[in-house]
């Protein structure tokens, strides 16, 4: 039912038979007009059910084409994945952005936004709940490099929480593990994999080069090293946390909001006293189901996201906490 | 004056409630509700520090307390 870009300049170079129908209206075709695709113009009650030739129908999105497809149950027909804003870009740069029509048709990404996230480069350190989850989406979306970056292997107790792994993947290097299998949900993202935990001696090595750094880690003395890493390099820090059905997401160090060590300037002091007493708790030892991490992850991937594309509002400046018990959200607004 | 405190993570589990409402004496402020927080929680949170958002406003000094206000302390959480 859909063609993309791509497979549409390979019929149009093999000479494949088919006929182009542009189905938007004239003060469309005239601001946008459609290059490279001889292309009639059309109106639905031009359409047959059944076309005696392989028609392709082209919109601005290939959103309005493909609910036609449906609504009038046309045969031998596709629509082309991305409409005109697509073609125009597989034309000029080669990138085909077809398969991300559903976001590019957001007036606030578009195909500039789309661009923008093709050419980014986004750190995740941790790839337990919150990062395995965050680096799913953000391969998904199409972002252009990850660096992955985690000294563990997946265990099978990780499973329920970090899908992304599979039975198969049991003793390997998460990011190995990770690699792989993001590779299958789109093999255009660049994989860097670090395996190893990030210290304050390889932080500034590895961090260097992302545009931006999602904190999925574990623990707070490595969200306090991560902080200080992030306010060096002056790159913004999508910090995530978790607590049995709760979580926390900021975005620190970013167009000057605040960093982790202003919002829990005594956090370590925390760590180290519960830790002497033996009441630290990370998901090991205080239990979480596998949605939170989920969904927390997928906020810190959307926050990352829009600080690429540069959409506001972002959580710059604020903590957001969300309970999964009655999901009330909680923002804060937060100071240096 | 009535107060009213969201409670979040260790809070809400050492307290059993998402929400308390606690009265105090006028010119009360913000680290006294922290006390008579602490005290309700009859030592599970010792050792926890938090910090205080009053009225979805992040605190760094206590702050005299007015009716109707709504405090919330965060602790720090390390999951991930």
């Amino acid at each position: 039912m859909i063609i993309t870009a791509q497979e549409l300049q390979k019929w149009i170079n093999t000479g494949e038979s088919f006929q182009a129908l542009d189905m938007r209206p004239e003060d469309l075709r005239l601001q946008f007009p459609l290059r490279g695709l001889d292309a009639k113009s059309a109106t639905v009650p031009n359409l047959k059910k059944r076309s005696k030739h392989r028609t392709v129908l082209i919109c601005q999105f290939g959103l309005v084409t493909e609910g036609l497809i449906i609504e009038n149950e046309l045969k031998n027909t596709v629509s082309l994945l991305g409409g005109v804003e697509a073609w125009d870009e597989y034309r000029r740069t080669k990138d085909d952005y077809s398969r991300y029509a559903r976001q590019t048709a957001l007036p606030e990404l578009g195909i500039k936004g789309q661009r923008k996230i093709n050419g980014a480069s986004i750190a995740i350190v941790g790839l337990g709940g919150l990062g395995a989850a965050a680096a799913q989406i953000l391969a998904a979306a199409g972002i252009g490099k990850l660096y992955l970056i985690d000294g563990d292997k997946v265990e099978i107790s990780n499973i329920h929480r970090q899908p992304l792994y599979s039975e198969e993947d049991v003793n390997k290097n998460k990011t190995a593990a990770a690699a792989e299998n993001l590779k299958r949900i789109n093999s255009g993202v660049t994989l860097e994999c670090i395996n190893e935990y990030l210290t304050e001696k390889n932080g500034e090595l590895y961090l260097k080069s992302a545009d931006v750094i999602i904190d999925a880690t574990d623990n707070i003395s490595s969200r306090r090293i991560l902080d200080k890493i992030s306010q060096k390099l002056v790159i913004p820090l999508v910090y995530g946390g978790l607590f049995r059905f709760e979580g926390q997401v900021a975005v620190l160090n970013h167009k000057g909001a605040p960093g982790y060590r202003d919002i829990f300037p005594s956090a370590g002091e925390v760590e180290n006293s519960r830790m002497e007493s033996g009441e630290a708790e990370n998901c090991r030892d205080g239990g979480i189901l596998g949605m939170l991490p989920g969904i927390i992850g997928n906020i810190q991937a959307l926050e990352a996201l829009k600080i690429i594309t540069g959409i506001t509002p972002d959580l710059s400046g604020k903590i957001l906490i969300y309970d999964g018990l009655t999901h009330a959200t909680e923002i804060i607004e937060i100071m240096k | 004056m009535k107060i009213t405190v969201k409670c979040f993570s260790h809070i809400k589990y050492a307290l059993g409630k998402n929400k308390i409402i606690i009265n105090l004496e006028a010119g009360a402020d913000t680290a006294d509700l922290e006390q008579e927080i602490r005290g309700l929680a009859e030592g599970k949170l010792d050792g926890i520090k938090f910090v205080t958002a009053l009225n979805q406003h992040y605190i760094k000094i206590p702050v005299e307390l007015q009716e109707g206000d709504e405090v919330a302390f965060i602790p720090p959480v390390q999951g991930g």
